[in-house]
């Protein structure tokens, strides 16, 4: 195993361990601003797990969108909520139990498959000019889901100012 | 770098665009419109609807792919953008007096509707996982919205978050299988998934697409949600939801299973079977409890999903064509029976109840034959389109050695009429109830129900045509 391998590895552990410690803290406290910020912990993992995997734009959009807009969002709407900041939620109901067996059931599943499965490993390494390549993939193989994700926004946008106005 | 623009065949998805252009202008007309000018934005939305219908018919044989084959133009997608259509054209002549009486005339009302067909009409035009996906949340998120848009009403505000919550977490569920079908086969597009050599990988990603599918059109054990939203919804909005979104979420079930998976078809038809059987019946039992009419159509919903599921494991052009014909007469159909609902409201009130329709044979006997003639066909009498539909399934079903799956189809059609025709016990049986002036029925609503009237009998009487048109559409 060259040192490179090696250094892959760990990394890919450190960083997928610190998704996990980020997720069961987001499910697992009863404050749900703790809960938010557990959150972030999570999605710093994930976002280091695709650098390890040298997919740096990914990673990247995952830190900007995913821990720099949507958790501060989820915080600010915490924070604005009357009664939340104060008071405890459970993440537990009658149901956990059952709910668990099935999550580790599917786990159980997808990494016996996962494991099992010939990946297709890509044989070139990503090229480095990978920014324009998905910026030009998005104009032409990709402009129609581009389009459909514009318009979805703005169905969104609609709807949440439907709902919210007095 | 220089880009090479792919083949942007605009007259491909001509209808979608045209809708989603008329949900802008609605949009914007809301600004400049008074609050008695709303209706206006009803008759916009409308022109949008039909230009929609005659820009898809002039896809009838085009059998072409564009956007790098995202998108394919195909007799099977333009049978059920029409049928898609048609709910959308009734769906909105129900609304105009409806949402007047509920207080929820807005134009946001119009072009969330439009916004939601939208989405409807790209997925069943998609060839492509990535745009179903995409049309899939397109066509959900104003649902959601327009299932709490009374938001005075508790139920109405449940239904909204309800739905939200559980059709997010469903979506997660298509995602990821999106994503492991993209690791066992590297493409998203359905022919090529179908070029490519089966894998445990595969597998494992179709079962997660069929979650996502199995929560769309309500099939168990992923119907949880559909009572509780089909009941606090907005009536005209159940009805919307009820038909149109069964029919857009199986084109793509059923373009996905049969172009993209044929080679795994050993496997899941034997899962679908068995989620028929459980829907058919579960649906149908349940159905006999329910005293409230919203809650005993939603578990009718459900009971029809598993009858459309029969067709897609019979496969072959018997199959699909089958289920085209089943989703437009149920369309047709089910938009009549909850247009009746909504006809015999009045003012804010609803006939919610089944005892609420005691004696109205009397008072309303056209309305009262026409509530009938659609709960006939719901149940699968002759003349009437359902039962058309029903005996293409089951013929479908019996053709490709599913037999058994046919017999208790059948049975469940039996149990079935015993709830259907309670109602119609009650107009016609039962004396009036206290508290109830004779309904009348504003004149938009009759026309709506006199279009799916016509056409309920019409397809019971002379199917041929249209069991021509829903034959062999689906392109690879």
């Amino acid at each position: 195993m060259s040192t490179d391998l090696v250094l892959t590895y760990v990394g890919f552990f450190m960083m997928g361990a610190i998704a996990l410690i980020g997720a069961v803290l987001a499910v697992s406290q009863r404050n749900i601003l703790r809960a938010a910020l557990g959150l972030i912990v999570s999605f710093i993992g994930v976002a280091g797990i695709y650098f390890v995997l040298e997919a740096e734009f990914v990673g990247v959009v995952q830190i900007l969108i995913y821990v720099g807009a949507i958790t501060i969002l989820i915080l600010f709407a915490i924070m604005l909520t009357r009664g939340l900041m104060q008071g405890t939620t459970s993440g537990h109901n009658s149901q956990w139990l059952a709910a668990a067996l099935l999550a580790m059931l599917l786990f159980a599943a997808l990494a016996l498959v996962a494991l099992g499965t010939n990946w297709n490993v890509a044989a070139t390494r990503v090229s480095s000019d990978l920014i324009p390549k998905i910026g030009a993939e998005l104009m032409t193989t990709y402009v129609l889901p581009f389009e459909a994700v514009s318009l979805l926004l703005l169905a969104a946008l609609v709807g949440a100012i439907v709902i919210a106005r007095e | 770098m220089s880009l090479s623009v792919p083949d942007l065949n605009l007259r491909i998805i001509a209808p979608v665009l045209i809708v989603a252009i008329s949900a802008l202008v609605v949009l914007l007309g809301e600004l400049v419109t008074s609050s008695a000018q709303k209706r206006g934005l009803g008759y916009a939305s409308l022109v949008g609807l039909l230009a929609a219908g005659g820009a898809a018919m002039g896809l009838w044989d085009a059998h072409a792919v564009a956007f790098r084959e995202m998108v394919r133009a195909d007799n099977f997608g333009v049978f059920l953008t029409l049928t898609i259509l048609a709910g959308a054209v009734l769906c909105i002549l129900l609304s105009f007096d409806f949402t007047r009486a509920h207080r929820i005339e807005t134009g946001e009302y119009y072009a969330l509707i439009l916004f939601s067909v939208t989405g409807m009409l790209l997925m069943v035009t998609a060839a492509d996982l990535i745009i179903i996906f995409l049309a899939l949340e397109l066509l959900s998120l104003p649902l959601y919205i327009l299932a709490a848009f009374k938001r005075e009403d508790e139920r109405s505000l449940e239904a909204g978050l309800k739905y939200f919550l559980l059709g997010a977490f469903s979506s997660a569920f298509f995602l990821y299988g999106i994503a492991l079908v993209y690791g066992a086969t590297g493409t998203t597009n359905l022919a090529r998934i179908a070029a490519s050599a089966p894998s445990e990988m595969l597998l494992i990603g179709a079962g997660l697409l069929l979650v996502g599918f199995a929560f769309k059109v309500a099939l168990v054990p992923f119907h949880w949600w559909t009572p509780d939203v089909y009941e606090g919804a907005p009536t005209t909005i159940t009805a919307f939801m009820s038909v149109a979104v069964k029919a857009a979420a199986f084109g793509a079930f059923l373009r996905a299973f049969l172009v993209a998976l044929p080679a795994l078809a050993m496997d899941w038809r034997v899962v679908l079977a068995i989620i028929a059987v459980l829907t058919m019946t579960l649906g149908n039992v349940a159905a006999l409890l329910q005293a409230n009419i919203k809650r005993m159509l939603a578990y009718s919903s459900i009971a029809h999903a598993g009858y459309i599921l029969i067709a897609l494991v019979a496969m072959g052009g018997a199959g699909v064509s089958a289920a085209l014909f089943y989703l437009l007469a149920y369309t047709l159909t089910n938009l009549g029976a909850f247009g009746a609902v909504i006809a015999l409201g009045e003012g804010e009130r609803e006939r919610l109840n089944v005892s609420d329709y005691g004696g109205l044979a009397r008072m309303q006997p056209l309305l009262a034959a026409m509530l009938t003639v659609f709960m006939l066909s719901l149940a699968g009498f002759p003349p009437f389109a359902g039962f058309v539909g029903k005996f293409l399934i089951f013929g479908a079903a019996v053709q490709n050695g599913w037999a058994w799956l046919a017999v208790v189809g059948v049975l469940n059609s039996l149990v079935s009429v015993y709830f259907y025709l309670r109602p119609v016990v009650a107009m016609y049986m039962s004396e009036p109830v206290e508290g109830w002036g004779a309904p009348r029925v504003a004149p938009l609503v009759a026309l709506a129900l006199v279009l799916a009237l016509i056409g309920v009998i019409a397809l019971g009487v002379f199917p041929a045509p249209a069991i021509a048109l829903a034959a062999g559409g689906l392109g690879r």
